[in-house]
């Protein structure tokens, strides 16, 4: 054996002896996941200008316009789409467990289930609500690795017993650097690979009723691994968590803006 | 009413041939088309109940929702067992009775996706769902396999798969999980109508593991009784017996539990298990309009028609009481009653009634024979609303005898004004008339 192939081999040596030593314990990976949905967490008030462009096989792609509006105390959340002219005036809004859809043509509220796809999209109220990973799911580390030119955390995770969600395990590749999540795979039950979702942009902003700085996905793009050929991008602009109105997140308030 | 009142009324009647024939032929032809729309509508319903109380529906259905919450709502009849002991005690015209999982799922093959209403069958326990299918290819006995589904040619074709080939179902559990599964084509059948548009078959195995539930849940029980007729009957008796026997029931409401269950129950305010007992025509109601549609078009059309056979009567007796006047003068004024020549004209428009209804009877039961012997294929387009893939027309005698009494009575009642004016008329001034 060479001088060169034995430098060769220790070097693969310590590369994988240095492997576990780069992995997370559990109670890292605990705090990353509840790190990754504090950054999020403004715990005020949220507005946020939205655009949604949905892509769906044999349909023409649609863009809409809504603004979202989060009150992260009281776990309120409500969506009112702007554009285009004929989804106007609809909206989503949370009260207590219901999910409520209102649609201006028919002036009536149905309710939805808190995992309606949004719009018909594949945006899910998740995605545009407040993160839950840690009090919804247990995270295990599963590996580090390269996504692309960043170092990441890949941490599975399943759902905890007794917490309805939308998809019961979803993988994360988290930015070992930044701590914001990068990429995310979920899956169906079976054990099918149903959407993942890329992050590439992230943003901050101050939020003075958290005295920090609030992060949040400026894109986000989803791709339906199920359904190949349908995809979502989703825009945020113009994130204010400035107080709301009190009385916002109301029926009467959607309404009101759906005349 | 003598041999010899009807012997004048007929002689009056070939004394103007052509008139009357032209007359008789327009009442022939309101009868005909009565007895083919009523052959049409009354088969479309025959197939309906055959093909749907298979495939769709029972005579009676005890089936229901299950919430999770408010706004999380699965068709399904939690401990079913229970359920079958009760409605059973309760319905002993029951025939038999078969044991269904609902749930419907997005299915997406390789090239496209398309939303399909699902049933989960037990094929070996059901030899009639067998024999409501023809095979286009593959065998339906494939359907006892795991993993199986079976679609329509329709279905088949918008999924661009055959027999052999893969598509993934996905649908969330009654908790809301997304949830898929795998499925091989086994089967491809010919379509049938409108409910093979959106529904599909597969084992209820399959299905049960797709919406993870449990061995005492399921999606419906199908009764089908001895007498198919009680079902409402049937229902109403359920309802009040199993609401007695400590369950849940939801007033009746005539739609099919799909139906309910993406623009009604989602709304209520409650969680848990209610029943849903329904009658296979609340099942059918989204058919039902389609056989509304025929009976309101057929009957516009007999009413345009006996509007004008009606005027054609006026009409032809107002010109026979002008042309006969005297001859009434006459009549009258050696003794016959005005009540015997009220009678006349009636059994004038009877008897011209009759002929006609009863020739147009014969052709609409000699036309409905030829169409249902020529077994004419019904286009696709149509085929959806006809619930037919050869045109079938079904003319039960007691109903053609009904149309044919109906026609008749009409323009018989139609003759009462002129033969009443003639039978006003004064022996002495019908005697001087002019005409």
């Amino acid at each position: 054996m060479t001088r060169t192939s034995l430098r060769a081999a220790a070097a693969l040596l310590a590369a994988a002896l240095a492997q576990p030593a780069l992995a997370l314990d559990q109670a890292e990976t605990d705090a990353l996941v509840k790190t990754v949905d504090q950054r999020q967490r403004s715990s005020g008030d949220y507005k946020a200008l939205c655009y949604m462009e949905a892509k769906e096989r044999d349909k023409t792609d649609v863009v809409y316009e809504l603004v979202v509006y989060r009150r992260e105390a009281e776990e309120k959340l409500m969506l009112l789409f702007t554009r285009p002219k004929s989804e106007a005036g609809k909206g989503y809004l949370r009260l207590d467990k219901n999910l409520w859809l209102y649609d201006p043509s028919t002036g009536r509220w149905e309710r939805r289930t808190e995992r309606e796809r949004i719009g018909g999209t594949d945006t899910r109220r998740g995605d545009l609500d407040e993160s839950r990973l840690a009090e919804e799911y247990t995270a295990r580390w599963e590996a580090d690795e390269k996504l692309g030119a960043y170092s990441t955390h890949r941490l599975l995770l399943d759902v905890r017993p007794g917490v309805d969600v939308a998809f019961p395990r979803i993988r994360l590749w988290i930015d070992a650097a930044s701590g914001n999540v990068l990429k995310r795979q979920e899956l169906a039950l079976s054990g099918r690979l149903m959407r993942t979702s890329y992050y590439p942009k992230w943003k901050k902003i101050f939020s003075e009723s958290k005295a920090a700085d609030v992060w949040f996905p400026e894109e986000m793009r989803f791709y339906d691994e199920v359904e190949k050929a349908n995809s979502t991008l989703i825009l945020i602009r113009q994130v204010d968590l400035r107080s709301l109105s009190a009385n916002m997140f109301t029926k009467a308030w959607l309404e009101s803006k759906s005349r | 009413m003598t041999v010899i009142d009807l012997q004048i009324a007929a002689r009056n009647l070939t004394k103007h041939t052509k008139r009357n024939l032209f007359l008789g032929g327009a009442i022939a032809a309101v009868t005909l088309l009565l007895v083919l729309m009523g052959g049409l509508t009354q088969g479309m319903r025959t197939a309906m109940l055959e093909s749907a109380t298979t495939l769709m529906t029972g005579h009676v259905n005890v089936g229901g929702f299950y919430k999770v919450t408010s706004g999380t709502s699965a068709p399904l009849v939690t401990e079913w067992q229970k359920a079958l002991e009760d409605t059973r005690r309760l319905v002993p015209e029951i025939d038999y009775v078969t044991i269904r999982v609902r749930g419907w799922a997005k299915g997406v093959s390789e090239r496209a996706s398309m939303d399909l209403v699902l049933g989960g069958v037990d094929i070996e326990r059901e030899p009639r769902f067998r024999a409501a299918l023809q095979v286009v290819e593959g065998s339906i006995a494939e359907l006892g396999k795991p993993d199986t589904v079976l679609l329509f040619e329709d279905q088949a074709r918008r999924l661009e798969v055959k027999v052999g080939d893969a598509i993934t179902l996905s649908a969330p559990t009654s908790r809301g999980v997304n949830n898929t599964a795998d499925l091989r084509v086994a089967v491809i059948a010919r379509n049938i109508g409108i409910l093979s548009s959106f529904s599909a078959f597969m084992p209820a195995e399959t299905l049960r593991r797709l919406y993870r539930l449990n061995d005492r849940t399921t999606g419906v029980l199908h009764l089908y009784l001895k007498d198919p007729a009680r079902s409402a009957q049937v229902a109403a008796r359920l309802r009040s017996g199993l609401a007695q026997a400590g369950w849940r029931v939801m007033d009746p409401d005539p739609r099919p539990y799909w139906e309910k269950l993406f623009a009604k129950v989602n709304a209520e305010d409650w969680v848990g298990q209610k029943l849903d007992v329904t009658t296979w025509e609340d099942e059918l109601t989204f058919l039902s309009w389609i056989l509304s549609a025929v009976l309101g078009i057929t009957g516009i059309l007999i009413f345009i028609l006996l509007v004008i056979v009606v005027i054609g009567i006026l009409n032809t007796l107002a010109i026979a009481i002008r042309e006969r006047t005297r001859e009434i003068g006459t009549l009258r004024a050696i003794g016959m009653q005005r009540r015997k020549v009220l009678l006349l004209f009636l059994l004038e428009a009877g008897l011209l009634g009759l002929a006609g209804t009863v020739t147009g009877a014969l052709l609409g039961l000699a036309v409905a024979g030829g169409l249902n012997a020529a077994q004419l294929p019904v286009p696709e387009s149509i085929q959806m609303f006809l619930m037919q893939q050869h045109l079938t027309l079904a003319v039960p005698l007691r109903s053609v005898v009904a149309d044919a009494l109906f026609v008749s009575a009409v323009t018989t009642a139609a003759a009462i004004v002129p033969a009443f004016h003639a039978a006003r008329l004064r022996p002495v001034t019908a005697m001087h008339h002019i005409g």
